[in-house]
């Protein structure tokens, strides 16, 4: 997502990323960064939950006019309500990403994934 | 920093990402001031969730199973007003049920009007978008997809924009 912002940023338009894993957008290099610790796949938070997305949303929104320069990180002050391992739980059952499935199958390959070198193709990711 | 970016993530995906942020350089990062104030601007909103309409092409899934190297990278538009009664989430190393019970978990449309009939912002875009994350190859996103995305919020006159990765 990091490098989609620094697209739009570059072609004029200010940007914010809302990122769970700000360590990882912020090393892409971009403009303006809100990071929270929030558990995957529920950014805004816990569905039906209008008022903490919304104060999450405005608390993202507010970066874009208070960023000086580029690399601007903000930490949201935001809690998620549960343990990591709750968290994680709630998604269990979900089938795995199709390179789980291969890694489980051909761990050797874990190596390429560390590096983000694609097998058969080059360049880096 | 305090925030703990790998908390919620399990050991070996702790380790990837990781090793990933590690990799990186950030280069010359570019930078556009916020040419006027917020309650002045048309925001528009990015999801990486691999949200995509019924009556939109999907995202491509069965590729990316054949090759799990692959992520589809292309974009779907969103027209505000969107919900998640019209979408599925194509995204595979997410967990989808989250937004399509609830589209704003992952794209706050409906917050980003809230927002805006409260005067914190301008108005939203007619238009929002969706990737899908996890790009391996990310060249046709930086090169292609997101450029398309650019002239099309320009296009509607978007203002800013707020990325959230899922």
């Amino acid at each position: 997502m990091g490098l989609v912002q620094r697209v739009l940023e570059a072609s004029g338009i200010p940007t914010v990323t809302l990122s769970m894993i700000p360590d990882l957008t912020r090393a892409v290099g971009v403009p303006r960064l809100a990071g929270i610790s929030y558990p995957m796949s529920r950014p805004l938070g816990r569905p039906h939950d209008a008022d903490g997305q919304r104060a999450v949303l405005r608390a993202t929104l507010e970066v874009l006019a208070s960023a000086t320069g580029p690399d601007c990180f903000v930490e949201l002050p935001f809690e998620w309500p549960e343990s990591p391992a709750v968290a994680r739980n709630a998604s269990k059952g979900l089938p795995p990403p199709p390179i789980v499935d291969l890694l489980q199958k051909k761990p050797w390959l874990l190596a390429r994934l560390y590096s983000g070198r694609v097998p058969g193709r080059d360049g880096p990711v | 920093m305090s925030i703990d970016s790998y908390r919620f993530l399990d050991f070996a995906t702790r380790q990837i990402m990781k090793a990933w942020a590690a990799r990186q350089e950030q280069g010359v990062i570019p930078f556009t001031p916020l040419a006027k104030p917020l309650r002045e601007c048309t925001v528009a909103l990015v999801s990486t969730a691999g949200v995509a309409r019924h009556d939109d092409q999907p995202f491509d899934q069965e590729r990316e199973r054949r090759d799990p190297w692959w992520g589809d990278p292309s974009f779907r538009a969103i027209p505000l007003g969107t919900s998640e009664r019209d979408v599925r989430l194509y995204h595979l190393h997410i967990d989808p049920r989250f937004g399509e019970a609830d589209l704003d978990v992952v794209l706050p449309m409906r917050r980003l009007a809230e927002l805006a009939a409260e005067g914190a912002v301008g108005c939203p875009a007619p238009t929002h978008y969706s990737v899908m994350g996890y790009i391996l190859e990310p060249q046709e996103l930086v090169e292609k997809t997101a450029p398309a995305i650019a002239e099309r919020m320009r296009a509607e006159r978007v203002d800013a924009a707020a990325l959230v990765p899922a």
